[in-house]
C-alpha cells in the first residue's frame, strides 16, 4: 500500500512524438538502496514521460510494470502520473490523481501551458500529498466511508449482543420477582389466618 | 441469321430461343443448356418477361455467379490477412489494418451466407414451382452445394488465419516479457552489471525462437541484438511497445473499469448503510420488548411490596392483640376455671 512517486506533466494535446514536459515531481525512493536511488529516479521520470505521452486526452490509464502499477490521468493536456504498488486500490489511486490535478489547476491556473522545459523546483503540496496519501483512505472518501461504516457495524453487533444479554438477565429478574410476589402473598395469607384465629379467641 | 463464321454459336442460340418459344407455346419447356450466353442476350431481347422460369433461371445463375465472385474476393482478402498476420513483427504491428480487414471479411462472410441461403430458397421455390427436368434440378443443386462448400472452406481458412494471428500475438507477448523483465531487472544496476547481463538474455531469445514456429523468430533475435546494443544508449524501447500494447489492449476496458469500480463501491456503501438501518431497527425492537419485561418486573415488585406490607400490618395487629390481650386471657381463664369449679361441684 505504497505510493512511490507522483508526477505532474504537460502533454501535447495531440498525441504526437513530442515528449511531455515535467511540471512537478515527488518521489519516495527511500526503500531502494542508496546507490540505486538516482537511477530509479531517472527511470521513474522516463516511464512517467512515456506513459503520459501515450495517454489520450481525458482518459485514465493503468499500466502494469513488474510489481508497480503506473496510473495516469490526462485532463486537457495536463497529465498526472502516479506510481503505486499492486495493493493500492485502483480507484483510490485515481482519486489521488484527481485531487492532485485539481490542486495544481487551482494553484497555478493556466500558467502551466506556457512551460516548455522541465521544472526542477519542488512543489511542496505534492510532497505532502505523497506522504498523506500513502494510506488510500485519505484520498478516497468512498473508502473512508466504507471503513467507518464497517466499524460502526461491528460496534452495533456488539451492542446487540449486550442487549441480548440484558434481555436474558431481565428474564431471570422477572421470574424471581414473580416468585417473590407469590411468596409474599402466601406470607400475607398466613399472617391474616393466624390473626383471624386469635380474634375468636 | 448472320452467317459469319465466328458467331455461329450465337446463331444457334437464336435458333434455340425460337425453338423454346415455340415449345413454350405448347406448354413445355426444355432446359439443360448453358445459360451464360442466354444471360448475355437476355437484356437485349424479350426482357419484358417478368418472372418466367427462364428468368428465374437466369436470376439463379446471376446470383450464383455473384456469390462465386464474392467468395473468390473474400478468399483473396483472407489470404492477404494471412500474409499480414504472418509478417507482423513486434515493432510494426499493423493492428488497425488487420482489425479492419478482419471486420470486413466477417461482414463479407455473413453476407455470403445469407446470399447462399437465399439461393437455396430460390432453388427450392423454382423446383416447387413447376415441373422441371432432372438435369436442371441436378445442376442447381450442384451449384448450390459447390458454393456452400467453397464458403465453408473460406470460413475455415479465415478461422485458421485468426488462430495463427492470436498465437503470433502470444508469442510476441512472451518475447516482449522476457526482454522487458531482463531490461528492467538490470536497470538499477545496469551501469555495473551490463556485461554479466549479456549472456543470459542472449541465450533466452535463441531458446524462445526455437520454440516459436512462426517466421518472425529470426527477426526477433535480431531485434534482441539491437536491444542489447541500444541498452547502453537509451532505455527500454520494448517498454514503449509494452506500454503501448498494454494501453491499446486496455483502453476500452480502462474507462469502463474505473466507472464500474466507482459504481460498485457506491453500491456497497449503500448496502452497508441499509444493513446498518436494519440493525438499528432490530436493536430498537429488542429494547422495546425488554422495556416491557422491565415493566412486568416493576409490577411484580409492587405487588410483592403490597403483600408484604399487608402481612406486616397483620402481624403488627397480631402482636398488639397478643400484647394487649393479657387481661382478656385472664378473664377467659377465670371463666374457664369458674366453669371447671361448677362442673366439679355438680359432680361432687
Amino acid at each position: 500500500m505504497k505510493i512511490t512517486a507522483l508526477l505532474v506533466l504537460k502533454c501535447h494535446p495531440i498525441p504526437d512524438g513530442s515528449d511531455p514536459v515535467i511540471l512537478a515531481n515527488a518521489t519516495d525512493v527511500n526503500h531502494f538502496g542508496y546507490f540505486q536511488r538516482v537511477t530509479v529516479k531517472q527511470f521513474i521520470v522516463f516511464v512517467g514521460r512515456t506513459v503520459a505521452k501515450r495517454t489520450p486526452p481525458n482518459q485514465r490509464h493503468t499500466v502494469q510494470h513488474e510489481e508497480y502499477k503506473v496510473h495516469s490521468y490526462n485532463r486537457n493536456g495536463l497529465c498526472v502520473v502516479g506510481f503505486m504498488d499492486d495493493h493500492y486500490p485502483v480507484r483510490s489511486a485515481f482519486s489521488v490523481l484527481n485531487q492532485v490535478i485539481d490542486e495544481y489547476q487551482k494553484k497555478h491556473g493556466e500558467s502551466w501551458k506556457t512551460i516548455q522545459a522541465d521544472t526542477t523546483s519542488q512543489w511542496p503540496y505534492l510532497n505532502d500529498a505523497l506522504t498523506k496519501f500513502q494510506d488510500p483512505a485519505e484520498a478516497d472518501k468512498l473508502l473512508k466511508i466504507q471503513r467507518e461504516l464497517d466499524e460502526t457495524k461491528i460496534i452495533l453487533h456488539k451492542t446487540i449482543d449486550s442487549v441480548l444479554e440484558r434481555g436474558e438477565k431481565l428474564d431471570s429478574l422477572v421470574e424471581k420477582s414473580s416468585d417473590l410476589s407469590a411468596a409474599s402473598q402466601m406470607f400475607y395469607k398466613q399472617a391474616k389466618k393466624s390473626n383471624q384465629c386469635c380474634t375468636i379467641l | 441469321m448472320v452467317s459469319a463464321g465466328a458467331s455461329t454459336y450465337r446463331d444457334r442460340t437464336s435458333e434455340f430461343r425460337s425453338l423454346s418459344d415455340t415449345l413454350k407455346k405448347f406448354g413445355r419447356i426444355s432446359a439443360a443448356n448453358p445459360d451464360r450466353t442466354y444471360q448475355h442476350n437476355d437484356p437485349s431481347t424479350s426482357s419484358k418477361l417478368p418472372l418466367t422460369p427462364s428468368s428465374y433461371r437466369s436470376e439463379f445463375n446471376k446470383k450464383a455467379s455473384r456469390i462465386g465472385l464474392g467468395i473468390h474476393e473474400t478468399s483473396k482478402k483472407i489470404a492477404r490477412l494471412a500474409n499480414l498476420g504472418k509478417k507482423s513483427s513486434i515493432f510494426d504491428d499493423p493492428l488497425k489494418e488487420i482489425q479492419e480487414l478482419t471486420a470486413l471479411i466477417k461482414n463479407d462472410i455473413t453476407a455470403l451466407n445469407v446470399a447462399v441461403s437465399d439461393l437455396q430458397t430460390l432453388q427450392n421455390m423454382e423446383i416447387a414451382d413447376g415441373d422441371y427436368s432432372e438435369d436442371r434440378v441436378v445442376h442447381s443443386t450442384a451449384v448450390c452445394d459447390d458454393l456452400k462448400n467453397k464458403l465453408m472452406g473460406a470460413t475455415k481458412k479465415f478461422q485458421d488465419v485468426l488462430t495463427a494471428r492470436s498465437e503470433n500475438i502470444k508469442a510476441h507477448e512472451n518475447r516482449r516479457q522476457i526482454f522487458s523483465t531482463n531490461i528492467s531487472r538490470g536497470n538499477p544496476l545496469r551501469q555495473q552489471t551490463e556485461n554479466v547481463m549479456e549472456p543470459p538474455p542472449w541465450s533466452s531469445p535463441s531458446r524462445s525462437s526455437a520454440n516459436q514456429p512462426s517466421e518472425s523468430s529470426g527477426s526477433g533475435v535480431q531485434v534482441g541484438n539491437q536491444l542489447r546494443r541500444r541498452l547502453a544508449a537509451d532505455t527500454t524501447p520494448s517498454q514503449h511497445m509494452e506500454a503501448s500494447m498494454l494501453q491499446q489492449q486496455q483502453v476500452v476496458p480502462q474507462q469502463e473499469n474505473y466507472s464500474q469500480n466507482r459504481a460498485v463501491a457506491l453500491q456497497s456503501v449503500e448496502s452497508t448503510i441499509t444493513e446498518l438501518s436494519g440493525i438499528f431497527t432490530n436493536l430498537a425492537t429488542m429494547v422495546a420488548h425488554q422495556g416491557e419485561l422491565a415493566i412486568r418486573i416493576d409490577d411484580n415488585m409492587e405487588e410483592t411490596m403490597s403483600n408484604v406490607e399487608g402481612a406486616r400490618g397483620a402481624l403488627l395487629k397480631h402482636l398488639n392483640r397478643i400484647s394487649s390481650n393479657r387481661w382478656l386471657l385472664i378473664k377467659i381463664f377465670a371463666i374457664l376455671i369458674f366453669f371447671l369449679i361448677i362442673f366439679l361441684f355438680f359432680l361432687a
